[in-house]
C-alpha cells in the first residue's frame, strides 16, 4: 500500500520533521510506502506530485496548521495533530488504511473534465471551445422544436400565432443560431474578442451559402486566424490605438471574411457539404451499422477526449441542417453505455472491484443516464486495459443497435433526461433497447476480463 | 551544513541542575546567552514560553525540543542538556524528559540553519540515535551519535 502525507506545525522547525520521521518510520515496519510532504519553515519539501496521488491509497494530514486538501478529493484522508503522528504512527497510518474514501466520483469527474480543458492546445482547443459554446444553442432549439410538435402536431408552423407555433420558431431560431455561434466562438478562441465579429459573420454566412456546419468551422478558423494577423501586422500611432478594436479589426477582418466566404469558400465547401448530406441521408443497412460501430468504438476509446469528441462533434454536424438524425442517436447512446456498463459491472461482479469503485459505481448510473462519458474515467485509469475494450465493446454494440433500429436523434445532450419529450426520439422503445444491451454487453465483458481483487485488508 | 556545526562545546551541559520545566528553560537560556547568540533573554524566554502554551514540546521518549524563533536571536542554535533525575515537562507520554534540545532561530533565518535543525529533529526520532544520545558523556559522543 502506498501513502501520502503531509505534515505542518506552527512554528515549522521541529515538529513537522519529526512527525514526518516517525511516519516514515512506521510506514517502513508496516511494510508500506510512504511520502511525507513536509511544511515547515522552509516551505514545502519533498512535494507530493500527481504521480504520487495517482499511487496511493489513503491519504494522512498530521497537522495543526491549515493545509489545503483540495487536491486530495477522492482519497480516504484521515486528520490528526502533529503530536498524534510523533506519539503513535502506527495507528495512524493503519486508521488511514482502513478509512473509506470520500467516494465522490461526481468531483471527481468534474475536476476530470476541467483537467481535459486545460489541456488542450492548438486547433483542437479552438473547435472545442467553439462546439461547446454551441451545444446549449442545439439542445435549446431541438428540444423546443420537438415540444412545438407536440403541442401543435406536425404540421405545426402552418398555424401561424399558435401556441405550438411560438415555441417551435423560437425553437427553429435558436437552433439556426447554432452555425454563427460556432463560428464565432472558434474565432474568439483564437483571438480573442476582436475575433467575435468575423467570426460570427462569417458563420452566418456560411449557413446563408449552404456550407453548414464545416463552412461555420472554416469560417471561424479563418476569421480567427486574419483577426491575429491583423493584430500583428497593422501598426498604428499610440495615439490612435484605442481604434484598434472598435473600428480598424472588426471592419477589416470582416471584409476579408466577406469577399473569402463568398468569393472563394462557399461554393467548393457547400458541394462538400451536400455530399455529405446525400451520404448520411443513403446510409442505410449494413454501411449504417458499421458506422454506429466505428463511432461507438470512438465514443467509448477515450471517454470524453479528442476521439470522442470528434464522434461526437460530428454527430452534432448531422443535425446542424434541422433534423433528427441516426448518427446523433446512435453517438449519444453510445456514450452513455461506459458509465453504464460499468455501474453494473460493480453490481454484478462486486468481488472485481474495491470499495471504492463499488461505491463510485452508484454515482456511474446517475452520469451515463446522463450522457457523462468521463464518468467511466476513475474505473479506466485503474485498469485501463480491461476496462477500455470492454466498454469499446459495449458502445460498439449499442452503436451498430442504435442504426440498426433507425433510431433519430433531434438534440446533441441531455441523456435519459430528454428522451420522454415527443418527437426529441424516434423508436424510443429500440433505443432505450440498444443502450440496455450496449451496457450489459460491457458489463458481462468487464466481469469476464477483470480479476478479482485481492483482499486487502489480510495484510 | 552539517549537523556538527549546529552545535558547540561552549552550548552543551551533561548535567542539568534544574528540577522543573520553567527552571530547565531558564537554565537553557542561560548558556544560549553567555554564548553570544541572543541579544536579550527575556524576549527570547517569551517566544519560548508561547510555544510551550500551544502545546508542550516534550515530545516523549524522554526528549523535550522547547523551541523559540525571536528577533533576539542573532543566529540559530540549538543548546543541548542532559538532566540525569529527569524533569516534569508536560511530555506527551506523561514521563520525565531526560534530553533537551533548546532550539533559537531569528525572524529571519536562511534555509541552511533550518534544514540542519529539520534534520537533527528526524534524526531525534530514531532509537538508536537517542540511545547514544543517553550514553554520551563527551561533545564527541555527542556529536558522534547523529
Amino acid at each position: 500500500m502506498k501513502i501520502v502525507a503531509v505534515t505542518s506545525c506552527p512554528t515549522g522547525i521541529a515538529h513537522t520533521y519529526m512527525a514526518a520521521e516517525a511516519l516514515q518510520m512506521a510506514a517502513k515496519e508496516l511494510g508500506h510506502e510512504i511520502k511525507v510532504e513536509t511544511q515547515g519553515s522552509v516551505g514545502a519539501e519533498n512535494v507530493i506530485t500527481e504521480e504520487d496521488l495517482r499511487q496511493a491509497d489513503a491519504v494522512i494530514i498530521a497537522a495543526d496548521t491549515n493545509v489545503d486538501k483540495s487536491r486530495f478529493t477522492g482519497l480516504p484522508v484521515i486528520e490528526a495533530s502533529v503530536s498524534e503522528a510523533i506519539k503513535d504512527p502506527k495507528t495512524l497510518i493503519n486508521k488511514a488504511l482502513k478509512a473509506k474514501p470520500k467516494a465522490d466520483l461526481m468531483q471527481e469527474v468534474s475536476r476530470i473534465k476541467a483537467e481535459e480543458k486545460e489541456s488542450r492546445k492548438g486547433l483542437y482547443k479552438h473547435l472545442m471551445t467553439g462546439v461547446s459554446y454551441m451545444i446549449p444553442f442545439v439542445v435549446a432549439g431541438g428540444i423546443l422544436i420537438a415540444l412545438g410538435f407536440a403541442f401543435g402536431g406536425i404540421y405545426v408552423y402552418e398555424n401561424v400565432g399558435s401556441f405550438g407555433e411560438i415555441i417551435f420558431s423560437t425553437g427553429k431560431l435558436a437552433f439556426s443560431l447554432m452555425v454563427p455561434v460556432l463560428a464565432g466562438y472558434i474565432a474568439y478562441s483564437i483571438s480573442d474578442r476582436p475575433g467575435l465579429v468575423p467570426g460570427f459573420v462569417g458563420g452566418a454566412l456560411a449557413d446563408k451559402l449552404g456550407a453548414g456546419f464545416i463552412g461555420a468551422l472554416l469560417a471561424g478558423l479563418i476569421a480567427g486566424y486574419t483577426v491575429a494577423f491583423l493584430k500583428k501586422y497593422i501598426k498604428l500611432p499610440k495615439s490612435m490605438q484605442g481604434l484598434m478594436p472598435v473600428l480598424v479589426l472588426p471592419v477589416l477582418s470582416t471584409l476579408v471574411m466577406g469577399i473569402v466566404m463568398v468569393l472563394v469558400l462557399g461554393g467548393p465547401v457547400k458541394s462538400i457539404n451536400d455530399a455529405m448530406s446525400a451520404w448520411l441521408n443513403n446510409l442505410q443497412g449494413s454501411s449504417a451499422v458499421f458506422l454506429g460501430v466505428v463511432l461507438g468504438c470512438m465514443m467509448a476509446f477515450d471517454m470524453g477526449g479528442p476521439i470522442n469528441k470528434a464522434a461526437y462533434a460530428f454527430g452534432t454536424a448531422t443535425i446542424a441542417a434541422g433534423q433528427p438524425t441516426h448518427i446523433m442517436a446512435a453517438v449519444m447512446a453510445a456514450g452513455m453505455v461506459p458509465p453504464l456498463g460499468l455501474a453494473l459491472a460493480t453490481v454484478i461482479a462486486k468481488n472485481k472491484f474495491t470499495a471504492a469503485e463499488i461505491e463510485a459505481g452508484k454515482a456511474a448510473w446517475v452520469l451515463g443516464l446522463s450522457f457523462i462519458t468521463e464518468g467511466a474515467i476513475p474505473f479506466a485509469a485503474a485498469d485501463p486495459l480491461r476496462v477500455i475494450p470492454s466498454i469499446m465493446a459495449g458502445s460498439a454494440v449499442t452503436g451498430a443497435l442504435s442504426m440498426l433500429f433507425g433510431c433519430a436523434l433531434a438534440v446533441p445532450h441531455g441523456g435519459i433526461w430528454v428522451l420522454f419529450i415527443p418527437n426529441v426520439v424516434t423508436n424510443l422503445f429500440f433505443y432505450i433497447l440498444s443502450i440496455a444491451i450496449g451496457a450489459i454487453v460491457s458489463a458481462l465483458v468487464l466481469s469476464i476480463l477483470k480479476k478479482p481483487v485481492e483482499n486487502s485488508s489480510s495484510l | 551544513m552539517e549537523i556538527r556545526d549546529m552545535f558547540s562545546k561552549e552550548r552543551i551541559s551533561f548535567d542539568l541542575k534544574a528540577t522543573n520545566k520553567a527552571q530547565v528553560i531558564d537554565e537553557l537560556i542561560d548558556i544560549l546567552y553567555k554564548d553570544g547568540k541572543i541579544t536579550d533573554r527575556e524576549e527570547f524566554k517569551k517566544a519560548v514560553l508561547k510555544r510551550e502554551e500551544e502545546f508542550s514540546t516534550g515530545i516523549g521518549m524522554g526528549i523535550a525540543i522547547p523551541h523559540g524563533k525571536s528577533t533576539a536571536v542573532k543566529e540559530a542554535s540549538i543548546v543541548f542538556g542532559k538532566s540525569k533525575k529527569g524533569i516534569d515537562f508536560n511530555s506527551m507520554d506523561g514521563e520525565p524528559a531526560h534530553l533537551f534540545f533548546l532550539i533559537a532561530v531569528p525572524e529571519e533565518s536562511d534555509d541552511v540553519h533550518l534544514k540542519a535543525l529539520s534534520e537533527i529533529s528526524r534524526r531525534l526520532m530514531h532509537d538508536e540515535v537517542r540511545e547514544k544520545l543517553y550514553k554520551a558523556q563527551s561533545f564527541e559522543d555527542f556529536i558522534e551519535a547523529f
